[in-house]
């Protein structure tokens, strides 16, 4: 069976496990409402990791994805105070912030070959600061907490059939639509190549400047997406949503098993590692662990993973030298056989 | 003129034709009115030592690099100087690399058709099913051992070498180039490499093949063009193609350098360093030798022999899997510690990379290695570290004799007598070098070669790997020659030339006895 799968199947082991145990300690956690709220956690964080999954595969980074959550947001927020723009082109609008900010990053990175992470940092900052710029004020000037009111804005972040948030919906719905057009499509295979060999993409004729400056584009995207089911959802926004959120976008990414080094990984596995990350968070919330112990878990678990991918990779060029000895020794072997048969 | 050479490249009956092509870098000649030309299905070598243009010349023929001068002629047609990759590419030329550029988690025909994948009607997604024939197709064409869904992980090198000749044929290609294909494979996996040069002459494609390998060149092409020092030596036909011959013209008339004979004399001083049976799987192996005092013990051998692997693995920068070393009498295991505080040294290949910090000055590149004594509470004492640096930079006359000049700033040369100084203040009794003088000007060249003989006869042995012959042989006591991660031969007490290093490393034995 090949590594990726086997790798896949114990993550799904380990969360029967995890699940299983939860249970045990607290029946709460199996019940509908429990379950529907776990999924609706683990899709918030895997819309804005689908599109980071995209940026790890090219080999980069994009830490701005929380700035673009608080800008967003807060661009939403604006519009539903002072006026009245449908919700549709609210929409559209919102993803526009998400479109823009990629588009500088990926604008940056590939024009004038400055470093993901520098780049990506740098956007965060200032977005950051933009989202407090922006945000409603009040008289005084401190930062007024609007909450929504807009039906048509709130229908995102409600329930819809079965009881499932519409946020776990769009995220089901976003990431195979991502998974099949990075697997089915020549963009797709241009991503990957980018990531995994960037001389060998260029002298295919993979323009890998543009497809940077996609995966980027698409990344913002996402976050936008995430910011307005998540502002809908909690029926308000502050200038501070999403950050920090990048530590478990990271961490679902890395354990769904896309390697920093960029060209493996796909969207199934990011999917897999945001509902891993959300059961875990849920647990340590059920079984009445001290919550200040989830960005240790968090960091824990990131740092694991890491560790048990670096080791199988080992492992496995290990036995692939020893398979070539082999080979070398077999044929020195038929060699002196057939000297002795002269 | 430009008709005049169209015509003249019509009566020629050649597919590639270069006329006096002449590059240079920063005022260094690399190649030099170099004439060179390629017949329709015909399997062309091009040999030279290192350095001597093989790679510019390719470069250049590819697009990869302009020319300075000259005309290049393809299929009747003069090739603008402003000649891109792409442009050679829709003209047929197409590369195998020595540096594979597959990508690996992707399947055989995902590579062969990376950025022209055949599309689905009106989706725009790929038609997988139809790439995978059409992959199937094409390697039933060539008989390869490979299927279309293979993951280019899973398969041998051989097999990707192979993937790469499938991509270049499925675009055109009138003429395939392929540089040193066989650095890595086995002997099955190089005959079958054999059979596909065959096969693709017989479809009429012409192959250019660059090798070290003199069996290889000789067993294959139908004619040879020698290159040395970036000029055209000659162009051999089929009847005259014998490895002595070639080598010969490689190496040339350089007789001030190479074809001065030197006298080997052994040293036997106490043994210093004993080697039993050291193999590292995949690099070298069951290598055994002893290294005596004082004694300058020169490793030779193609890039990828294992010379550099054994090295590092001696020095204790990489583990090894079995076999035994005694230093100094006693049992040792390397490690990069016990070897700086026993009185090993190591001089790394790649001086840029790994032998010099560039933005420190020199007094800190002389100071790393003598952290145990500058700052053996963990405080650096000043006064010590500067007192090292003068008398490195006084030992080795590094110029400017500015300690706190950075290291990147100064030439090649004297970057290297840092790397050098840093081991000489030290209390030393074995050093490993690994190619000391690559893109070294010929000055700092003789007083790097004058400090590694002062070291030889203070006593310090010497493990010297290069691949530059001459300094090869000028320098060493004995000299042994690597060949696929095994000693080939041994050179002890005989007169030594380049020309028989060079044998030996390409594999031919002497047939006289020497």
């Amino acid at each position: 069976m090949p590594h990726h799968v086997v790798r896949r199947l114990v993550l799904i082991g380990l969360m029967v496990v995890v699940a299983a145990l939860i249970t045990v300690i607290n029946p709460v956690f199996l019940t509908s409402g429990n379950l529907l709220k776990l999924l609706q956690e683990a899709a918030q964080t895997g819309i804005i990791a689908v599109g980071f999954t995209f940026v790890m595969i090219t080999a980069g980074i994009d830490m701005s994805i929380g700035g673009v959550v608080a800008v967003t947001s807060m661009v939403c927020i604006n519009f539903l105070h002072y006026t009245k723009v449908p919700v549709p082109m609210l929409a559209a609008i919102s993803l526009l912030v998400g479109a823009t900010t990629g588009f500088i990053n990926g604008w940056f990175i590939t024009r004038h070959k400055l470093p993901e992470f520098i780049v990506t940092l740098a956007t965060r900052s200032i977005l950051m600061g933009l989202a407090l710029v922006i945000a409603v004020k009040d008289s005084a000037g401190f930062v007024q907490n609007v909450y929504i009111q807009n039906e048509g804005y709130l229908w995102f972040g409600s329930q819809g059939a079965f009881g499932i948030y519409r946020t776990t919906f769009a995220f089901i719905l976003l990431g195979v639509g991502a998974q099949v057009f990075l697997r089915h499509t020549r963009t797709g295979t241009n991503i990957y190549a980018t990531g995994a060999n960037p001389t060998a993409a260029k002298l295919s004729g993979i323009d890998t400047d543009r497809t940077t400056i996609g995966v980027y584009m698409f990344s913002g995207v996402c976050a936008s997406i995430a910011a307005v089911f998540i502002s809908s959802r909690m029926m308000t926004a502050m200038p501070e949503l999403g950050i920090g959120s990048e530590m478990d976008v990271i961490a679902s990414v890395v354990i769904g098993g896309t390697a920093f080094s960029g060209g493996t990984g796909d969207v199934w596995g990011t999917m897999l590692g945001a509902l891993f990350l959300a059961l875990i968070k849920n647990g340590i919330l059920k079984t009445g662990i001290s919550p200040w112990i989830q960005p240790i878990a968090i960091g824990g678990i990131i740092v694991i993973t890491v560790i048990v991918d670096v080791w199988q990779k080992r492992a496995s060029e290990r036995r692939a030298a020893k398979a070539k000895l082999r080979r070398l020794e077999a044929e020195a072997a038929a060699a002196a056989a057939a000297v002795q048969a002269v | 003129m430009s008709s005049s050479i169209d015509a003249n490249a019509k009566n020629s009956g050649n597919l590639l034709e270069c006329r006096s092509v002449t590059k240079s870098y920063s005022g260094h000649v690399v190649l030099d009115a170099v004439d060179f030309s390629v017949r329709p299905g015909e399997v062309h070598a091009l040999v030279g030592e290192n350095g001597a243009g093989k790679s510019t010349l390719i470069k250049i023929v590819t697009g990869a690099t302009l020319r300075d001068s000259g005309d290049i002629i393809y299929e009747g047609k003069v090739v603008p100087i402003q000649h891109a990759r792409r442009d050679a590419e829709e003209l047929g030329i197409a590369v195998i690399y020595q540096e594979l550029s597959l990508i690996p988690g992707m399947t055989v025909a995902q590579n062969i058709f990376l950025g022209k994948e055949p599309l689905l009607k009106g989706l725009g997604l790929i038609d997988g099913k139809r790439m995978n024939a059409m992959a199937a197709e094409l390697i039933a064409r060539y008989d390869f051992p490979l299927k279309p869904t293979d993951l280019i992980d899973t398969i041998s090198i051989a097999g990707r070498q192979l993937v790469e000749i499938l991509k270049a044929l499925s675009g055109k290609a009138s003429i395939m180039i392929m540089d040193e294909p066989t650095s890595s494979l086995t002997k099955t996996e190089v005959e079958l490499l054999f059979r596909i040069i065959a096969t693709l002459k017989a479809e009429g494609i012409s192959v250019l093949y660059i090798s070290h390998r003199m069996e290889e060149v000789y067993a294959l092409s139908d004619r040879v063009t020698v290159l040395r020092d970036g000029k055209l030596v000659k162009v051999l036909d089929k009847e005259d193609i014998s490895p002595a011959e070639i080598i010969r013209l490689m190496i040339g008339h350089k007789l001030d350098e190479t074809a001065v004979q030197h006298q080997l004399a052994c040293k036997d001083g106490p043994v210093v360093l004993e080697v039993r049976g050291l193999t590292s799987v995949g690099k070298f192996q069951d290598l055994s030798f002893d290294l005596h005092e004082g004694e300058i013990l020169g490793i030779g051998g193609l890039v990828g022999s294992g010379r550099t692997e054994l090295v590092r693995a001696l020095y204790g920068i990489d583990s090894f899997d079995t076999g035994t070393i005694r230093y100094l009498g006693k049992p040792w295991t390397p490690s990069v510690r016990a070897s700086i505080t026993h009185g090993i040294g190591f001089i790394p290949e790649e001086r840029r990379l790994q032998g010099i910090l560039a933005t420190q000055s020199i007094t800190r590149n002389i100071g790393i290695a003598s952290l145990d004594h500058i700052a053996p509470r963990g405080i650096v004492k000043i006064r010590e570290e500067d007192r090292r640096s003068v008398q490195g930079i006084e030992l080795l006359n590094v110029k400017p004799p500015r300690p706190e000049q950075f290291v990147g700033n100064l030439s090649g040369g004297n970057q290297q007598k840092v790397v050098l100084a840093k081991w000489l203040v030290r209390d030393l009794k074995l050093i490993f070098i690994d190619e000391p003088t690559v893109g070294i000007d010929i000055g700092a060249k003789e007083e790097i070669y004058d400090h590694i003989r002062k070291l030889a006869s203070s006593g310090v042995s010497v493990v010297l790997v290069s691949s530059d012959l001459p300094e090869l042989t000028r320098l060493s006591d004995r000299v042994l020659v690597l060949r696929q991660g095994k000693f080939f031969k041994e050179y002890k007490e005989c007169t030594l030339t380049g020309e028989k290093i060079l044998r030996a490393a390409s594999g031919i034995l002497e047939d006289d006895n020497v």
